[in-house]
């Protein structure tokens, strides 16, 4: 059963086939909110409002993008305004929780670690959403355009703007 | 700090910012109940604002009434007693306001279930065209609201009854979402699925049942 079909059943109140949407997308959003979040429960709350607006406005979904990208516009939309609300946000807890599941992981310099962190919060946020998207999240700059809403070349100045942004603040580490 | 070396970086971001696992079954929780179970109850609400409130509780009555008509018991139901008991009642004033309420709502079900038999019995073996597929889905949808309002009514008390709406939910999907979708499979499994509930004898029985207590 193919994406299209799944929506029609969930729009007709099929349970399971909102389950089957949401096991699709639902590791791709929870990863994208904790990223940008910085909070494995924001991540939760982010994930959980983002299906219940995204079922509920099915029937507004024409399609004219695929549906991750629509999900995903509300992922954004979703973190913007909890960003907006919660002033607590900050990328230090997550890194915290980071070094403790990543164990393996040969420990990077500790405070070049928090310099990075500090370094993505001060991005502005349409910077810090393209640099997370791309280089952490892995999305190509068609995808990060089409979920932003933004041509290809503006995902591509943006990120490469938040890269010199990085670079400067992060110009104590130069070698 | 070089190129090269920002790239390195930010090259092991992915792992510094390894997230947890995402909890997908505590979060499925939340937005089924949130979704779906609320979407159950919506048209209720709706309808009770929009509807007098003693709808809801003659449906109860009226489909006591005709559900206990038809088994086969040999004895009085409560609501056969109910109903013998009424128009000899001592206030005859309260009567005279429920009968019209009683009446509405006989005919609405009444109407309901002989529309529902009419669709499913009318649905083609096959596919004919998008049109008659719209027609059908359209009519379908409209039913499946019907067919919520019940389930969600104290008229779904009755275990029998209950078991019946439900069928014809899960029929009606199947056939609204003919609109978008349409293969000889579906029809083939709503047909099927309307063979093996025997939902069509069980919707005449009901139809009857209902129009036996007007």
């Amino acid at each position: 059963m193919n994406e299209a079909q799944l929506i029609a059943r969930v729009i007709a109140g099929d349970r399971l086939a909102g389950r089957a949407l949401y096991d699709t997308h639902a590791p791709r959003v929870y990863s994208l909110a904790y990223r940008l979040s910085g909070d494995a429960e924001k991540a939760r709350e982010v994930t959980q409002d983002t299906f219940i607006r995204a079922f509920s406005r099915l029937s507004q979904f024409r399609g004219d993008a695929a549906f991750g990208t629509w999900l995903h516009r509300i992922v954004l939309t979703v973190v913007s305004n909890t960003r907006r609300i919660d002033h607590r946000f900050g990328r230090e807890v997550a890194l915290d929780e980071a070094n403790a599941i990543e164990v393996k992981v040969p420990e990077p310099d500790p405070d070049l670690k928090d310099c990075i962190a500090r370094a993505v919060d001060r991005l502005s946020e349409a910077y810090r959403t393209t640099l997370i998207m791309h280089d952490i999240e892995g999305y190509t700059h068609a995808e990060i355009a089409g979920i932003l809403g933004v041509p290809e070349g503006t995902s591509k100045s943006r990120l490469s703007a938040a890269r010199a942004q990085l670079r400067q603040d992060l110009a104590a580490f130069r070698e | 700090m070089e190129e090269e070396r920002l790239d390195q970086v930010l090259s092991a971001l992915p792992r510094d910012f390894n997230d947890p696992p995402p909890p997908l079954e505590e979060m499925w929780t939340v937005i089924e109940a949130a979704h779906f179970n609320s979407r159950a109850s919506t048209p209720v609400k709706t309808r009770n604002r929009s509807l007098a409130p003693w709808l809801a509780a003659a449906a109860t009555l009226v489909l006591g009434i005709g559900i206990g008509r038809s088994l086969p018991t040999g004895e009085e139901s409560p609501a056969q007693r109910s109903a013998s008991v009424a128009p000899t009642g001592e206030d005859p004033a309260t009567r005279e306001d429920a009968s019209p309420a009683v009446d509405a709502y006989r005919d609405q079900a009444s109407q309901y279930l002989g529309q529902t038999a009419a669709l499913l019995i009318s649905l083609p073996a096959a596919g004919e065209d998008d049109q008659s597929d719209a027609r059908f889905a359209g009519k379908a949808s409209d039913l499946l609201v019907t067919t919520r309002l019940l389930m969600d009514s104290p008229a779904a008390q009755d275990p029998k009854l209950r078991g019946l709406l439900e069928d014809l939910e899960l029929v009606l999907v199947q056939i609204a979402r003919l609109r978008v979708e349409r293969n000889r499979s579906d029809l083939d499994l709503i047909h099927q699925t309307v063979e093996q509930a025997d939902v069509i004898s069980r919707l005449n029985s009901a139809a009857v049942t209902t129009q036996s207590a007007e």
